[in-house]
């Protein structure tokens, strides 16, 4: 047993650390750092900086064009990048569909998709959820109906992250109504450009447009946009599940975040506090077992000795991190946190405000919308669904 | 970074866990509770295995192995419910022998590793409540010797101990002091603990000693000695709720009511759930203490509290919720749950409970946090 990372890892961190010191634009940096909203423009550009480097698609093998690195190498690029403050890489190309088109695509999908995914070129959004299918995913009913050499497609996709900016989707539709709900799926990469796609925007509680609506009305998809077989959708997306791994816990922005809650409860006069420190203290210790529980992951995906099946488990904690940094933000901001500034988290305002106190205008807005962290990705009761097979064993 | 054992560390697993099988089932355990709470026969068994001697230096007849390998024996201890006091001896007071340069101490551990000697740390105070240097114990210089005024408390081993390391201050300054068992002017008073050990109150009306730990280094050795007993303790509960959580799945699965096994409740599944996420974040930083033990005192002493808060509240829901999880048979003397629970509630109660070291880990907290930090 070893705590530390081996020196070549080390080295390996040192290297990244120095890249995006030189490459990650500092306006972007700050923007994250203060819950300045980031544009299309900011994520777009962040992405084709990592893309030219041939590190947008950082967990793809070596053959498809990524740099081959190990569970371990992809956990240090991770925690560099956002204890730097680089944006979130938007997951829906590199992390979430590549994957898939590795795996199951043609060589021709291959060749027509991987490269605009890992450029940054294209923006993909994924298609899952509809209005009707939550957690209960595979009871969707969006349709494609062959007719010749296209799908048409009819029905509702929704919750469609940043789905706005989306260049193409990829999209869980059915196929068949015989069987199992699940065993009639399929997986389709659709041209959001299509006639008969409609995107509408949700507005959710924080005011911001983050998700959306697509509608598909009568949309024409070619066939040789399936991937893989039809009727077979549901077992490609499960493998795209289970790729993501230690990533979900998101522990990396979790530490860069504590960071902030201290400077923040500094600032607002509230980290003296003992009680509030304690509070500080209690999340402090949250979040150390959570990367120590994702460093275990790691350390058995390297050598492959033991199996560790705690993805749910790092889902459920790592998103109750999230909600509760920016609950610990807010309650640090108090009363300070209650005006609604719609300006709140755009740059401009920030500089101009800043000796007002700017940053913690944004504060509340930011804790309104980690709420989504225990829904998304499989609610954190779907999780413990899961968590709860595997140790009762049925 | 890798948490793999080594060969002969899963062999030494093995050992321990097959020893723990064969001559510690828990009829034998309740036999050894009704008789006091220590075994002498148990714990020639341990020495026999050669791990009294764990941490006893080569030099001195022990095995000199390392924070991993004493992880390792108390998880299976843990999971065993063993009573007798392999961390407070083998762990704990070895270190505290091991870095003295009185000669009385070489002599100790060479007893410690053959199993003839048990040394105790004896450091709780009435109102010390884990603060290691609020003490009012005094030690006065008396010739060559010395001579040690006080109480302590919640002793382990207490009428089975050997010898007694005790702290004491002369003037304002923390020393470490040994008092043999029998010596004059040394009362033991020896109780069962509520998980079914044996410990003692120590009443010291100056009684003769000899100084292991002058003041000045014993401050720093009493720290370290303490982190080693933290991590240990850490690594027993992880045993020792493994064992629970195992218990609680199998009472699940087989017990049934309204017709179908317990286990198919999804308020039942979704506590369950809970309960392992508290386990696998315990079994973490376990492992995050044992590996901090070696890091320069103030990272050393921040991560040891920061495994003792995980451990302390993992340690409460881990095993009120089993308790909870088999109902009335759970709060029977009869079954098995109960005890771990209780072995559980005393292990938070033993070197900072979790609310002692929040306030900790909230004095000691940097502008960065993590493992590394």
């Amino acid at each position: 047993m070893d705590l530390n990372f081996t020196p070549d890892e080390q080295a390996f961190r040192e290297q990244i650390r120095a890249w995006v010191k030189a490459n990650l634009p500092k306006e972007i940096s700050d923007k994250v750092r203060n819950s300045i909203r980031l544009s299309r423009d900011d994520m777009q550009r962040w992405a084709k900086i990592l893309g030219k480097n041939g590190w947008l698609g950082w967990g793809w093998p070596k053959e498809f064009g990524g740099p081959g690195w190990n569970a371990v190498q992809k956990h240090l690029f991770e925690e560099e990048t956002a204890l730097a403050g680089a944006p979130r890489v938007v997951p829906f190309g590199p992390v979430m569909v590549a994957p898939v088109i590795m795996a199951f695509g043609s060589p021709e999908q291959q060749r027509r998709f991987l490269p605009g995914i890992a450029s940054g070129e294209v923006w993909w959004s994924q298609g899952y959820s509809e209005p009707g299918s939550g957690s209960d995913l595979a009871s969707l009913k969006t349709r494609a109906e062959r007719r010749g050499d296209f799908y048409i497609v009819n029905g509702q996709k929704t919750w469609t992250t940043l789905g706005q900016y989306g260049d193409w989707i990829f999209c869980l539709v059915r196929t068949s109504n015989e069987g199992k709900p699940q065993t009639g799926i399929s997986f389709l990469l659709i041209d959001m450009k299509s006639p008969g796609i409609t995107v509408r925007p949700i507005i959710t509680m924080d005011g911001e447009h983050e998700v959306n609506e697509v509608f598909f009305d009568n949309v024409e998809v070619p066939a040789d946009q399936l991937i893989g077989e039809e009727n077979k959708g549901w077992t490609y997306a499960k493998h795209l599940l289970a790729h993501e791994r230690t990533n979900i816990a998101d522990v990396n922005r979790a530490k860069r975040e504590l960071e902030r809650v201290k400077r923040i409860a500094k600032a607002e006069g509230v980290y003296d506090d003992l009680r509030f420190r304690d509070e500080i203290a209690r999340l402090e210790v949250d979040v150390v077992a959570l990367e120590m529980m994702v460093l275990r992951v790691l350390s058995a995906e390297k050598s492959g000795k033991q199996s560790l099946d705690v993805a749910g488990l790092l889902k459920i904690r790592g998103s109750e991190i999230q909600q509760r940094y920016t609950e610990l933000m807010m309650l640090a901001a108090g009363p300070s946190a209650v005006p609604l500034i719609k300006e709140a988290m755009e740059a401009g305002w920030q500089a101009e405000h800043a000796d007002a106190g700017a940053f913690v205008a944004p504060l509340a807005a930011t804790y309104f919308n980690m709420r989504k962290t225990t829904i998304y990705g499989g609610s954190n009761e779907v999780q413990r669904n899961i968590v709860a097979q595997t140790v009762l064993g049925s | 970074m890798d948490f793999d054992f080594t060969d002969d560390q899963e062999m030494l697993r093995d050992t321990v866990r097959k020893w723990v099988e064969k001559s510690y089932d828990f009829e034998k355990r309740r036999s050894i509770v009704k008789a006091g709470g220590f075994s002498r026969e148990a714990w020639k068994g341990l020495a026999d295995l050669g791990i009294t001697g764990l941490a006893v230096p080569e030099a001195h007849g022990g095995m000199g192995f390392g924070a991993v390998d004493a992880m390792v024996i108390m998880e299976e201890l843990g999971r065993g419910l063993v009573l007798e006091p392999f961390a407070a001896v083998s762990l704990v007071a070895t270190h505290l022998l091991a870095t003295s340069k009185a000669p009385e101490a070489a002599q100790r551990l060479e007893g410690i590793a053959t199993g003839k000697d048990l040394v105790v740390l004896a450091q709780e105070e009435r109102h010390s409540r884990y603060r290691l240097d609020a003490i009012e114990t005094k030690a006065e210089k008396d010739g060559d010797a010395w001579r040690v005024t006080g109480r302590k408390i919640a002793v382990p081993a207490g009428a089975g101990a050997s010898a007694f390391i005790v702290s004491a201050k002369n003037g304002g300054s923390l020393g470490l002091f040994l008092v043999a068992q029998g010596a004059s002017r040394l009362e033991v008073k020896p109780y069962p603990t509520q998980d079914g050990a044996a410990a003692a109150d120590l009443v010291l009306a100056g009684a003769i000693a000899t100084e292991l730990h002058p003041a000045g280094d014993a401050r720093a050795a009493l720290e370290l000695a303490v982190d080693i007993g933290i991590a240990a303790l850490c690594a027993e509960a992880v045993g020792a709720m493994d064992k629970l959580v195992a218990l609680t799945v199998e009472y699940m699965n087989t017990r049934k009511q309204f017709g179908v096994p317990i286990a198919t409740f999804q308020a039942l599944r979704h506590r369950m759930a809970d309960v392992k996420m508290q386990l696998e974040l315990a079994r973490s930083m376990s492992y995050f203490a044992t590996l901090k033990l070696g890091e320069p005192a103030p990272a050393r002493r921040r991560a040891l509290s920061q495994a003792k808060v995980q451990l302390g509240q993992s340690m409460r829901f881990v095993g009120q919720q089993c308790i909870q999880l088999h109902g009335g048979i759970g709060v029977t003397d009869e079954y098995a749950a109960s005890h771990y629970f209780k072995r559980l509630t005393v292990i938070e109660l033993t070197f900072g409970d979790t609310l002692f070291h929040l306030g900790e880990v909230s004095a000691r907290m940097q502008e960065t946090a993590g493992v590394f930090a």
